[in-house]
């Protein structure tokens, strides 16, 4: 089209620029700010410039809890692109039909409530309902005991969480993917395993390394699962934050952590952009 | 093989549902699967007392405020960004995905401290506010995919027969990108009232949303009440993206294009 500058594109741009600054930007840079503040256990903080709140976090205590959550993000982000690649391949080979309903039921279970999904599985490992008892009413266990709180409860509640949201990221790259070479592969008498090894998984090295990436930092983030389904011992370092933050009223400190996390999750994304780029070019 | 897999998927992320769903009718107070008698009791204390229509009502009104305003700004990104190209427009289109980018309580805490220091915090306006800013990403993808369908040609006609930029986007822009609107719209909204962490971050105490009293019901002692409640939620999203589905072509919008 013709490109005329004017006046009103770049109000309308300036308006959406301030809008996303002063709502996403600026909390950010505020959060900072207050994470060299010194807590006050009257109220909220001190304004102040000491550094005290992140000698906090070298502590053996924060070194557990952030190994704990580099720990538990990353085994889920494996788990979760792991399982999710395979059925995206599938359900991408589908009819259209039954893709519409793959992906109503996949947006479904990204945008329900972790809430809702982390009492839902509550449920299923509770005593009363749920998987303990269809294994007693099998025979298989005598006597049955609630499965959460576990760890392995917290991780099937973090693979449940993500797995849609990964799967919905790989749909549109697999689903146009250049079936040529795995259609001559399967013709000159492949094994459908050694397609998968030997094609498909080498043609989206990038894309899913980048989304386990995403999901690392995603996980990194959940609240609701770990202190639901987890124990408090492992709990992730976004429940210590919010503890810190809500319950301790120590907004300093929680400020000061989460400002840890968002220098990982920067080094980890720019990894992911780098990781993009070389194997692009 | 692939079937069974697919199979097996399917029943995992569903199964959780028909759990709940079987306490929600159930007669007992007791959480108990499968359940013994059936009763609608919960769902009538769901829909009677005015502690959860509040938190319901709450929800609502925060979710279609929060999409209205991500949709806005997404669409305004979008329309500069389609019009001038400008380095600024990018920059500003690559702001708007960086809350999807960072963990949600990175987000949650930055605007906590944001609306406490402003002096909005207990305050709707400022859930609806960081809602509405933190789900442009969404929108703003879907938006894009819109705009890249625009073909210069009917544009172009517009312009030669003398309309302004205002008219070409009222009568030729907006009916061609609405559905994309429409999708980004009802997502922000559905993902909103599911949202838990921010609210609760923001004005928790106060503004108590319908996924804030479900959480504080799970960890001070539950009720079945908290199962009607969340087949609410399930069967409000469902709907909506089935509405949507009719209206959009959501395998085109998420995946791929061509027909197979």
């Amino acid at each position: 089209m013709i490109r005329t500058p004017s006046f009103a594109p770049r109000l309308i741009g300036g308006l959406a620029f301030a809008v996303m600054a002063i709502f996403f930007v600026i909390p950010l840079l505020f959060m900072i700010v207050v994470s060299f503040y010194q807590p006050d256990p009257m109220g909220f903080y001190k304004e102040a410039f000491v550094f005290e709140n992140y000698g906090k976090f070298f502590s053996s205590f924060y070194y557990t809890v952030s190994f704990r959550s580099i720990l538990s993000s990353g085994l889920g982000a494996v788990i979760v692109v792991a399982l999710a690649f395979p059925l995206v391949l599938f359900v991408s080979d589908l009819s259209r039909r039954l893709q519409l309903f793959w992906i109503i039921l996949l947006l479904s279970m990204m945008c329900l409530s972790e809430v809702i999904i982390g009492f839902a599985w509550l449920i299923l490992m509770s005593e009363s309902a749920g998987l303990p008892r269809l294994l007693e009413w099998m025979g298989l266990w005598e006597n049955p005991r609630s499965l959460s709180p576990s760890f392995g409860a917290m991780m099937i509640g973090l693979v449940f969480l993500g797995f849609s949201i990964v799967a919905l990221i790989l749909y549109p790259s697999v689903a146009r993917r250049d079936r040529s070479i795995e259609e001559a592969a399967v013709t000159l008498g492949t094994p459908p395993a050694l397609v998968f090894f030997k094609v498909l998984l080498p043609t989206f090295r990038t894309s899913l390394s980048s989304v386990t990436l995403t999901m690392f930092v995603y996980l990194l983030g959940v609240f609701v699962m770990p202190t639901m389904l987890g124990r408090p011992k492992d709990w992730t370092m976004t429940v210590i934050i919010s503890d810190k933050a809500l319950g301790d009223a120590n907004l300093p400190l929680g400020a000061a952590l989460a400002v840890v996390m968002l220098i990982v999750t920067i080094i980890v994304l720019v990894a992911s952009a780098l990781l993009t780029r070389r194997r692009g070019a | 093989m692939r079937t069974l897999y697919l199979w097996i998927i399917a029943i995992l992320l569903t199964a959780p549902f028909f759990v709940v769903l079987g306490v929600s009718v159930g007669a007992s107070s007791n959480i108990t699967f499968p359940p013994e008698a059936l009763s609608s009791a919960w769902y009538d204390e769901l829909l009677t007392e005015a502690d959860w229509l509040a938190a319901i009502g709450r929800s609502l009104l925060i979710a279609v405020l929060a999409a209205l305003i991500s949709t806005t700004v997404a669409l305004a990104i979008n329309y500069v960004l389609w019009r001038t190209g400008s380095r600024f427009a990018k920059m500003t289109f690559a702001l708007g995905l960086g809350p999807f980018l960072l963990p949600p309580i990175i987000l949650a805490l930055g605007a906590s401290l944001f609306w406490a220091e402003v002096g909005w915090y207990g305050r709707m306006e400022a859930t609806i506010v960081s809602h509405g800013v933190f789900f442009v990403t969404l929108p703003l993808v879907i938006i894009a995919r819109g705009f890249a369908a625009l073909t210069d040609e009917v544009i172009e006609a517009a312009q030669m027969m003398g309309a302004t930029p205002a008219q070409v986007f009222r009568t030729v822009i907006f009916p061609l990108i609405a559905p994309y609107v429409m999708t980004g719209f009802a997502l922000v909204a559905i993902i909103s009232v599911n949202e838990y962490l921010v609210a609760n971050m923001i004005s928790g105490f106060v503004v108590e949303t319908l996924p804030i009293k479900i959480f504080n019901n799970v960890r001070y002692g539950y009720s079945p009440v908290v199962a009607a409640a969340s087949m609410l939620f399930v069967a409000l999203t469902v709907t909506i993206l089935l509405i949507l589905a009719r209206i959009t072509d959501l395998v085109a919008l998420f995946g791929t294009s061509q027909e197979r």
